[in-house]
């Protein structure tokens, strides 16, 4: 998968081509959750990236040791440790941050994205394209999260990382659970037309849970 | 047969390799963290009395909800400033850890949520100050969540019913064992007040 591909090429990938969110279509109940503000998405966004290099690098580390019989289980638990450890290490040194997003780190673990990518591409390369892919699909799903949470906090609750902008809610539903399924379609139908019209992309998305 | 072996030492080796990765971790780690939530807790009771020049003293347990908690009692040169009860309510997703004190005649003075897992953007917003600042000042039997403006009353968060609902009642239970403790002295010259 990786040979011919330019390191460049391989994060980009996660960003654009493969978008987790957008383009894969992995890991939308936690998109949807946490983006009704934009704190939210971007604090959760930075936690997915730290476990998701993490979970690439050792996975590809272990490719050959783990037994594909029984690598499901090995995945999860070794995103499960790197998640404890990160929880373990926030709660002590990183109050403030962790008041924040203790809520939210724990549920990485089940993430479908961190899942599939050790599956479907750190146990199959090195260390090097591993931790590109796991940077590149990181920062991917950051900045779908940062997206939607713009979109949704600003017409839900008409401000922006918390700060009021418009005196008024604009439109209430986007911060509720529905609102956040109607953004994503949104965001997905626009970022394809862009695709189509300006790329000459396909527009394709993949389909996923 | 063989096959099977090389599954389970493949997966004991990671798993001891994993435990042996978090138990190291929390060794390092905890105690850092025990430290900074017991500061963090003695901060957030000061605050809960600031006037307070004694140091603020453990009065007793108590239990709500089957788990134990505490309450405490500020005093200025030995006259009670406020009593402050740590209690929790049953919220959407999670019991609402919070602290509330109330002056020595038996108004609420303050309510600090400590810490909960609600749903962050919705049930995160009882720790929004204009929800939590309706407390102040209201008596026990003016602690009613009541959907719509009210001034009288609580007024619940939109969106966040339940987790409105699990503050107002952790504070409820909290005023009630207060006033249950303390109230006894000086309940009937309030009365007297309230007519």
């Amino acid at each position: 998968m990786s040979n011919g591909v330019s390191t460049w090429g391989l994060f980009k990938n996660g960003i654009f081509g493969e978008n987790p969110v957008f383009r894969l279509a992995l890991s939308l109940c936690p998109a949807v959750a946490v983006t009704s503000g934009v704190k939210n998405g971007f604090l959760m966004g930075v936690a997915v990236l730290f476990v998701m290099t993490m979970t690439n690098v050792t996975v590809s580390l272990l490719r050959n040791f783990i037994s594909p019989k029984v690598r499901l289980p090995s995945y999860v638990f070794i995103t499960a440790t790197w998640v404890t450890v990160i929880d373990q290490v926030m709660a002590a040194y990183q109050r403030a941050v962790y008041k924040e997003m203790g809520l939210y780190i724990m549920l990485i673990v089940a993430f479908a994205i961190i899942l599939s990518r050790a599956e479907m591409f750190a146990s199959k390369n090195t260390l090097w394209p591993s931790f590109v892919d796991g940077v590149g699909m990181g920062l991917g799903f950051l900045f779908a999260l940062c997206l939607l949470g713009v979109f949704r906090e600003f017409l839900g609750k008409g401000s922006l990382w918390g700060y009021t902008i418009l005196p008024s809610k604009p439109l209430l539903i986007m911060i509720m659970p529905t609102g956040g399924f109607f953004a994503m379609g949104l965001m997905m139908g626009w970022l394809n037309w862009m695709d189509r019209k300006f790329f000459g992309g396909t527009g394709a998305s993949s389909g996923g849970h | 047969m063989k096959d099977m072996l090389k599954i389970v030492l493949s997966l004991v080796a990671i798993f001891i390799v994993a435990g042996m990765i978090m138990g190291v971790t929390y060794k390092y780690t905890a105690p850092v963290r025990f430290a900074a939530e017991k500061k963090e807790k003695e901060e957030a009771l000061k605050e809960m009395a600031p006037e307070a020049t004694d140091p603020i003293k453990q009065a007793g347990d108590w239990t709500a909800n089957s788990k134990p908690y505490e309450y405490f009692e500020a005093t200025s040169g030995g006259k009670p400033v406020a009593h402050i009860a740590s209690t929790a309510g049953k919220g959407y997703s999670s019991y609402i850890k919070m602290l509330v004190s109330i002056s020595p005649d038996l108004k609420i003075r303050d309510v600090k949520i400590l810490g909960h897992e609600e749903t962050p953007g919705l049930g995160d917003q009882v720790e929004d100050k204009s929800f939590l600042d309706q407390f102040k000042g209201k008596t026990l039997a003016q602690i009613v969540l009541v959907k719509g403006e009210t001034k009288e009353n609580i007024q619940a968060v939109s969106g966040a019913t339940y987790s409105s609902r699990g503050v107002t009642k952790g504070v409820k239970d909290a005023v009630q064992l207060l006033i249950d403790k303390y109230g006894a002295g000086i309940q009937t010259a309030a009365q007297e007040v309230a007519k």
